[in-house]
């Protein structure tokens, strides 16, 4: 007899020994161990199964804006030549946006190799351009003048919110636009020439 | 607290240590006023801000970081909350920038908390033995003099000092119980109090959470599984409500159905039934038979209303009858 009883069976025999009457409640409030214990149960088969879903259904999540691989954020407005800008109509070709300000030291030092980036492609396959986070028009055009960089789009972003649109930590920081508007590769800190000859070579010179 | 021990203490002496300690009681007050006073006087944009993390700084709020970064946030704040964004609307414009890291974790807030008792539990710890020894002296004072009035000395008591007169009337009185018994006591009072802070510092920084890895600079693709890890890690550690709060950003970024069932799994776990049906009932309506939605919605239902959780878990055992947990719904369903 004993060994026939199912695993949960000398509290159910017990109790029902007790009652007499099968019971008619539903879903009977069970002593506290067992309750707990099949909930336990209950969440480890749901887990089980929810997290092999979760784990092969990663592939389609959204990564965060500016990461790599998703799309550009919008960048338009009047340069600080006053030109109308937008990034939008650089379709085709590919666009440096380098986030910097003139009171940051390795941004002034980065600035030469981007101007020569420009110089040595074309405006017609490449465009660099600058925002200048939090910063005044004069003191973008002096840092300009000194690092040779006057030919440089730049986009003035007194208030730094453009800059937090695209997701920017900081100041130097540069996102590589590939001709489909979407984010190819970005950089948090200053870009070595290395960097920019191993990300611009292959697509700009195929 | 040497007060206590030195025999000879003389009525100059336990004065400036009483204006000592009124100072300091005043300022430690003050300081737990300014600090606990809501700042940015009610302003919603500060108030954000001040539960953002600076993303380019370490261990400071958005609010309280002179970056440039942290100016451009708050003024991204500001400019969203004033065109009538909702702070939730704001707060998520901001993680998909930042990452869930930008918010601040409720884990660290939640055993922080205990920090905030230590100086509280120091505090007492120093001022019983002061507190017992003044008592001790008063009533020392008291029985050896019976025939002097009441208010005189009390005051004796006071300009004398607490621990001079303890161990003073002691000798004289040959009183074994003061002597031997009343500066120890205090010192062991204090020794007991001094462990008791320090292991409950100890306890607190061991099992405070430590700096969570931050899943990878903004460089790494996607945060959502880092996240998702996170939470796990959390629910094994049985921090429930911190998994949940991970769990409800993870849903804001990416509101999936098994994200859905995990958290609604949790909420279940803390009690919250009536969330965690919603989130059933929300993946029951994408998937209308998806056996782990009606798996959680018939245990979410089982508090408030026990026929239609047998119902569900029924549909739920016709659904998959082979499920990890049909045996034991079916236990349940069939115990009924």
């Amino acid at each position: 007899m004993i060994a026939r009883l199912p695993p949960w069976g000398p509290d159910q025999i017990t109790d029902e020994g007790r009652d007499g009457v099968p019971r008619r409640r539903p879903l009977p409030r069970l002593p506290g161990i067992r309750r707990r214990r099949l909930l336990l149960a209950l969440g480890l088969g749901a887990l089980g199964v929810t997290g092999a879903v979760g784990m092969t259904g990663t592939g389609g999540t959204k990564a965060p804006v500016g990461s790599p691989g998703t799309p550009a954020p919008a960048l338009r407005g009047p340069t600080l030549a006053g030109e109308p800008f937008d990034l939008a109509e650089l379709r085709g070709r590919v666009v440096l946006v380098n986030v910097f300000a003139s009171w940051c030291g390795p941004c002034r030092d980065e600035l030469p190799m981007l101007a020569d980036a420009q110089r040595r492609w074309s405006e017609r396959v490449l465009r660099v351009v600058g925002l200048a986070v939090r910063d005044s028009s004069v003191a973008v055009r002096d840092l300009l003048d000194q690092t040779g960089a006057q030919d440089l789009t730049v986009l003035p972003d007194p208030t730094g919110t453009t800059a937090v649109d695209w997701g920017a930590r900081g100041v130097p920081e540069t996102f590589l636009v590939d001709g489909h508007g979407r984010i190819a590769d970005r950089v948090i800190g200053p870009v070595s020439a290395e960097w920019l000859d191993r990300r611009l070579t292959p697509l700009l010179d195929p | 607290m040497i007060r206590v021990r030195v025999p000879k203490t003389t009525a100059l002496g336990v004065g400036l240590t009483g204006v000592g300690l009124a100072i300091l009681l005043l300022g430690a007050v003050l300081g737990i006023w300014r600090s606990a006073s809501p700042t940015g006087d009610g302003d919603p944009a500060h108030r954000l801000a001040a539960e953002l993390r600076c993303p380019a700084c370490q261990g400071e709020s958005v609010a309280d970081s002179r970056s440039p970064i942290a100016a451009a946030m708050r003024e991204a704040i500001s400019t969203r909350l004033g065109r009538g964004e909702s702070p939730d609307e704001v707060r998520t414009y901001l993680v998909q920038r930042y990452g869930v890291e930008v918010l601040t974790m409720p884990p660290a807030r939640r055993w922080g908390l205990l920090l905030w008792a230590v100086p509280v539990l120091a505090l007492g710890a120093g001022l019983l033995p002061v507190l017992r020894a003044g008592y001790r002296s008063r009533r020392a004072a008291r029985s050896a003099s019976p025939g002097r009035p009441a208010g005189r000395d009390d005051r004796a008591g006071v300009r004398g000092g607490a621990a001079g007169d303890v161990a003073g009337q002691g000798r004289r009185a040959g009183s074994r119980r003061h002597r031997v018994f009343a500066p120890p006591s205090g010192s062991r009072v204090w020794n007991v109090g001094a462990v008791a802070v320090l292991a409950l510092v100890g306890a607190v920084a061991l099992a405070t959470p430590g700096p969570q890895t931050p899943p990878g600079p903004a460089t790494s693709p996607d945060p959502v599984p880092a996240q998702l890890a996170l939470a796990r890690s959390m629910e094994q550690q049985g921090q429930y409500e911190a998994a949940a709060e991970v769990y409800r950003t993870v849903l804001v970024e990416r509101p999936a159905d098994d994200v859905r069932l995990r958290l609604a799994f949790i909420l279940i776990r803390l009690g919250q039934a009536t969330e965690a049906a919603r989130l059933a009932g929300e993946v029951l309506a994408h998937t209308p038979d998806a056996p782990d939605g009606l798996l959680i919605l018939g245990l979410a239902q089982r508090e408030s209303d026990p026929p239609a959780a047998t119902a569900t878990l029924r549909r739920f055992l016709t659904r998959a009858p082979d499920h990890p947990a049909a045996a034991e719904v079916r236990r349940l369903v069939d115990s009924g």
